[in-house]
C-alpha cells in the first residue's frame, strides 16, 4: 500500500510538473470571431479601420500572411504595400478586381514563387460577407495606395456565397429556432424585416397582411401570388438553387410560417 | 472461493448498472427536452459540459488505446513463445492480457458515457453527425460484439485451447479491434476535415466522408501510438509488480516484463514522428489555414510543450537503458559512451524545445532587435528542429545498440570491418542530416519542407542497415555472461513510471490539439460552435485539464493493476478457529 501511494504521489508530481510547463509558455485565449456590424452608408474612409479589424480578426488573414516581413522563406505573400502594387500584378486588372479575386477565387492567379492553397474567404470556415470583403479591400488599398472602393462597388462574385451563418443549412436539424432558420435558409438574403427595400418584398408586418396559409403557399409555391413590383420566378429559382425543398423538414416549415406570421 | 473470473464479472455488474442508470437519466432529459425549446446545448451546474466531455472522451480514448494495443504485442509475444517453446513468453503474454478484461469494461463504460454526454449536452451536433454516419453504426455495434467475444475467448481460453486456435483468436481480436477503431476514427476525423458533403453540409458520399483527408493518417498514427502507449502502461505494470515482488524469481520476471513493455513502447515511438508528419501534410493539403493554425498560429506554443514531453521520453528511455546495463555482464565496456550520448540528447532536446519567438517586454524586444532573439531565432525554426529530432532518434538507437551488444563479443572474421562499416553509415547519415538542416536556411519554404523527407529516410536507412549488419555481426557471438534479470535499481522502475505518465500526458495533449485546432467549429467549416465554450482556452488551462485527466486515468489503471494482480494470489483460507473454519470442518464432505 505504501508503495502504491508513493507511485501515485510520483504520478501527481510528474503531472503537475507538465502542467507547470504548459503554464510557463505564453497564455492566450482565442475567442471566436465576432460579426462586425457594417452600415450600408459607410464612406471609404470609414471602411478602412473596419477592414483592418477583419484582417486581424474574423478574416484570419494574418494567420498566413505577414505584414512587413520581407524574409525569403515566407509561405504566403507579404501584404505590406499591397495597395501600391495590386493594380500592376495582372495586366488589365484593376487593384479592386485583383484584390477581390484574391479573396473570392484565390487560386485563379497565384504569385510566382508561392503555391496555391488559400481558401475562398467568402466560404466557411472564414465566411466573410460581401460587405466585409469590401471593407477588407479598402484596407488593403490603403496599404501604400489610395482606397477607391465603396460599399456600392459591384463585384462579379457577390451574392454567390452564403451569408455569415453559424451552421450550414443541412446541419440545422429540427431543433433550431425560427429566427436562426430564417438566416440559415438565406431568407434574409432577399427579404428584410425592417421595411427597407431589397431583392424581395420586405416581411415587416407580414402577419397583418397574410394568413398562415398564404404564407405557407408563398414559401412552397412562390409564383402562385407575386407581390406587385417584383418578378415572378426569382424566389423559385433561389429555393431550387439552395435545395430548400429537399432540406426543409415539416417542423421547420411550420416554425418558419409561425415566425413570419408573428411579424 | 472466488476466482478472478467471477471477480471481474462482479466488477462488470455494477458497471452495467451504472450504464443503465445513465441511460435512464439521459433518456429522460433527451426525450423531455424537445417538448420545450430544443436547445442546441445543455449546461451543467458546477462544471463546464465541454470540460466534462473532454475528460470523458480522453479517458475513453486512453483505455481504448490500451485495449487495442495490448493484444497486438501480447499476440506477438505469444507467437514467439509458441515458435521457441519457451514458456516464459507465454506467461509474459498472459500477464499483459490479464490487464485487458477490466480495461475493456472501463472502455465500454466510458464510451457509453461519452455517447450519452454528446446526446444530452450537444444534441444539435450529435444530430448532424448521426445524419452523416448513421450507416456506420450497425457495423460498429456488430464489431463491438465480436470484439467482446474474441477478447474474452482469448483471455479465458488461455491454456485451455490449442495454441493455434488461441493464436487465431488473438489475430481475430486484433482485426476486429482495428476495424472498430477505423470506424470511430472516421467520425472524429470528419469533424476536422469534413468530406463527402455538399456546400450546404448534406451528405453526398458516405465513403468520402469516412475516407476524409486525415482518416488514414490518423488510423496509422493511432495504431503506432497505441502500441507505444500500451507498451508503456504494460511496463508500468511490470514496474509496479517488481517493486512489490517478494521473491527473486518474481523480481526477475517483472523486470523482464518492464523491459519488454518499454522496448515495445520505444520501438513504436521511433516511427511515430514520421506518421505525425504524414498527418500534418494531409492537414495542410485539406486547408492550409487549418495547418498554419495548428503549427504556426494559435497552437504553435503547444508544440514547445510537446517537445519538452518527447525530449523527456527520449531522456528517460535512454536513462532506463543505461541503468539496465547494470544487469548485463560486460556492459561496463560501454559506460564511457554514456556521457557523450547524454550530451547529444541534451543538445538536441534544447534545440527542439527552442521557441521561435519570445514573450518579451518592449525594452527586452528592443534590446533583442525584435521579438525574435538573434540566436533563438536560428534554432527555433523547422530546419534546426527536424535535424535535432532526427539526431535524437539516431542517438537513442545507438543506446539500444550498445545495450544489445553489452554481453556479446563478435567472433566473425569480418568483425572489425563490420564495426567500421556501421560507424561509417552513422557518420555519413549524421553529416547528411546536418547538411540538409543547414541547407534549409538558404532555400525557399517549399524546398525546405521537402528536405525533411530525405532526413527521415536517411535515418531510417541507418537504423535498418546497421541492425541488419549487427544481426550477422553477432551471430554465434561469444557471451560474457547471461543477463541477470532482477538485478536493477528501483530508480529504473521509476523511470518506467515516468515514461508511462509522460506518454499518457502527451496523448492527452495531442488529443487536445487535434480537437482544438478546429477552434470555434464542431465540424470545421460546417457546424459552428455557438456555445459559451466556443473559445479556445489558454495552454495553461488545457494543461490543467490534461493533468487532471492523467491523474484520474492512473487512479483507474491502479484499479486495473489491483484486479489483475488478484489472479496471482493464493486462495483465501479461513483462520483456524474462526466461524468459517468451524463451519467448513462440520460441513459434510460431499457438500
Amino acid at each position: 500500500m505504501k508503495q502504491a501511494l508513493k507511485i501515485f504521489g510520483f504520478t501527481i508530481v510528474v503531472s503537475v510538473f507538465y502542467w507547470y510547463v504548459s503554464l510557463w509558455v505564453p497564455q492566450k485565449r482565442t475567442e471566436p470571431p465576432e460579426d462586425i456590424e457594417i452600415g450600408a452608408n459607410l464612406t471609404t474612409e470609414e471602411m478602412i479601420p473596419i477592414g483592418e479589424e477583419i484582417v486581424a480578426g474574423k478574416g484570419t488573414c494574418l494567420t498566413c500572411h505577414t505584414m512587413g516581413d520581407h524574409g525569403t522563406g515566407l509561405r504566403f505573400p507579404d501584404l505590406a504595400g499591397i495597395g501600391a502594387i495590386a493594380g500592376e500584378r495582372v495586366a488589365g486588372q484593376s487593384d479592386v478586381y485583383y484584390l477581390a479575386e484574391s479573396m473570392y477565387d484565390p487560386n485563379a492567379y497565384v504569385l510566382e514563387g508561392y503555391v496555391a492553397g488559400m481558401p475562398n474567404v467568402a466560404r466557411p470556415p472564414i465566411a466573410l460577407t460581401d460587405q466585409e470583403i469590401l471593407t477588407v479591400i479598402a484596407y488593403l488599398q490603403s496599404l501604400g495606395g489610395t482606397p477607391t472602393v465603396t460599399m456600392d462597388t459591384q463585384l462579379e462574385w457577390q451574392g454567390q456565397a452564403p451569408a455569415s451563418q453559424d451552421v450550414a443549412p443541412a446541419a440545422v436539424g429540427g431543433n433550431r429556432d425560427a429566427e436562426t432558420l430564417f438566416a440559415a435558409y438565406l431568407c434574409n438574403t432577399c427579404h428584410t424585416l425592417d421595411g427597407t427595400a431589397a431583392a424581395g418584398p420586405t416581411l415587416q408586418g407580414l402577419g397583418g397582411r397574410m394568413s398562415k396559409a398564404e404564407i405557407y403557399e408563398a414559401i412552397v409555391d412562390p409564383d402562385a401570388t407575386v407581390t406587385e413590383g417584383f418578378v415572378a420566378g426569382v424566389m423559385t429559382a433561389m429555393l431550387d438553387a439552395t435545395g430548400f425543398h429537399e432540406q426543409v423538414s415539416a417542423s421547420e416549415l411550420q416554425a418558419l410560417v409561425d415566425y413570419l406570421a408573428s411579424l | 472461493m472466488l476466482t478472478i473470473d467471477r471477480r471481474s464479472w462482479m466488477l462488470r455488474i455494477p458497471l452495467g448498472i451504472l450504464v443503465l442508470v445513465l441511460v435512464a437519466l439521459c433518456s429522460e432529459s433527451a426525450w423531455a427536452a424537445p417538448q420545450e425549446a430544443d436547445p442546441e446545448y445543455r449546461a451543467l451546474p458546477f462544471i463546464s459540459s465541454r470540460v466534462l466531455m473532454w475528460a470523458v472522451a480522453e479517458l475513453h480514448l486512453m483505455f481504448a488505446a490500451f485495449v487495442l494495443a495490448v493484444p497486438i504485442f501480447a499476440l506477438v509475444i505469444e507467437f514467439i513463445g509458441y515458435k521457441t517453446g519457451d514458456r516464459r513468453y507465454d506467461q509474459l503474454a498472459y500477464d499483459f492480457t490479464k490487464l485487458l478484461s477490466v480495461s475493456f469494461s472501463f472502455t465500454a463504460t466510458l464510451g457509453a458515457l461519452l455517447t450519452f454526454g454528446l446526446i444530452v449536452f450537444y444534441p444539435a451536433l450529435t444530430q448532424y453527425l448521426v445524419k452523416i454516419f448513421s450507416w456506420t453504426f450497425l457495423p460498429y455495434v456488430l464489431l463491438f460484439f465480436l470484439e467482446a467475444f474474441f477478447l474474452y475467448a482469448y483471455y479465458y481460453g488461455w491454456g485451455k485451447l490449442s495454441p493455434r486456435l488461441h493464436l487465431f483468436l488473438g489475430v481475430m481480436l486484433n482485426i476486429v479491434g482495428t476495424a472498430i477503431m477505423f470506424i470511430a476514427n472516421a467520425w472524429l476525423t470528419f469533424m476536422n476535415t469534413p468530406n463527402g458533403i455538399d456546400e450546404m453540409g448534406n451528405l453526398t458520399n458516405i465513403w468520402e466522408a469516412i475516407n476524409n483527408y486525415i482518416w488514414m493518417p490518423i488510423n496509422i498514427h493511432r495504431i503506432i501510438a497505441n502500441v507505444a502507449f500500451g507498451g508503456a502502461i504494460g511496463a508500468a505494470y511490470g514496474a509496479f509488480k517488481f517493486l512489490g515482488a517478494k521473491t527473486l524469481e518474481a523480481r526477475a520476471h517483472y523486470d523482464w516484463m518492464g523491459y519488454i513493455g518499454i522496448f515495445v513502447a520505444i520501438c513504436a515511438l521511433l516511427p511515430l514522428p514520421f506518421a505525425g508528419y504524414w498527418l500534418g501534410v494531409e492537414i495542410y493539403a485539406y486547408d492550409q489555414s487549418l495547418g498554419i493554425t495548428l503549427m504556426g498560429g494559435t497552437f504553435s506554443w503547444l508544440f514547445i510543450v510537446q517537445a519538452v514531453l518527447i525530449g523527456n521520453l527520449f531522456l528517460a528511455a535512454n536513462y532506463y537503458l543505461w541503468l539496465s546495463m547494470a544487469r548485463i555482464p560486460g556492459a561496463e565496456r560501454f559506460r564511457g559512451f554514456i556521457k557523450y550520448l547524454l550530451g547529444i540528447i541534451t543538445l538536441c532536446f534544447i534545440v527542439w524545445a527552442t521557441p521561435h519567438s519570445l514573450v518579451a517586454t518592449v525594452e527586452e524586444a528592443r534590446a533583442m532587435g525584435g521579438s525574435h532573439h538573434p540566436i533563438l531565432n536560428v534554432l527555433g525554426v523547422m530546419s534546426a528542429k527536424n535535424t535535432a529530432v532526427n539526431l535524437l532518434i539516431l542517438t537513442t538507437y545507438v543506446s539500444f545498440l550498445l545495450y544489445r551488444r553489452a554481453n556479446k563479443e563478435a567472433t566473425v572474421s569480418w568483425a572489425k570491418t563490420g564495426n567500421w562499416v556501421q560507424f561509417g553509415i552513422f557518420a555519413a547519415v549524421v553529416i547528411y542530416v546536418v547538411f540538409l538542416g543547414v541547407y534549409g536556411y538558404f532555400v525557399d519554404a517549399q524546398t525546405r519542407i521537402g528536405l525533411s523527407q530525405p532526413q527521415v529516410m536517411s535515418v531510417l536507412f541507418a537504423m535498418i542497415s546497421v541492425t541488419v549488419i549487427d544481426i550477422f555481426l553477432f551471430k554465434n557471438a561469444k557471451s560474457r555472461g547471461e543477463i541477470v534479470w532482477g538485478k536493477i535499481s528501483a530508480r529504473s522502475q521509476y523511470a518506467l513510471f515516468f515514461l508511462a505518465i509522460t506518454f499518457t500526458w502527451l496523448m492527452g495533449l495531442m488529443g487536445y490539439v487535434r480537437a482544438g485546432m478546429r477552434q470555434h467549429w464542431h465540424v470545421y467549416g460546417v457546424v459552428r460552435d455557438t456555445s459559451v465554450d466556443a473559445f479556445t482556452p489558454t495552454l495553461g488551462y488545457a494543461g490543467g485539464v490534461v493533468s487532471a485527466i492523467v491523474i484520474v486515468f492512473f487512479l483507474l489503471i491502479a484499479i486495473v493493476f489491483f484486479l489483475a494482480g488478484l489472479s496471482g494470489r493464493k486462495d483465501w483460507e479461513p483462520k483456524s478457529g474462526s466461524r468459517w473454519s468451524k463451519a467448513e470442518a462440520s460441513a459434510p464432505i460431499d457438500s
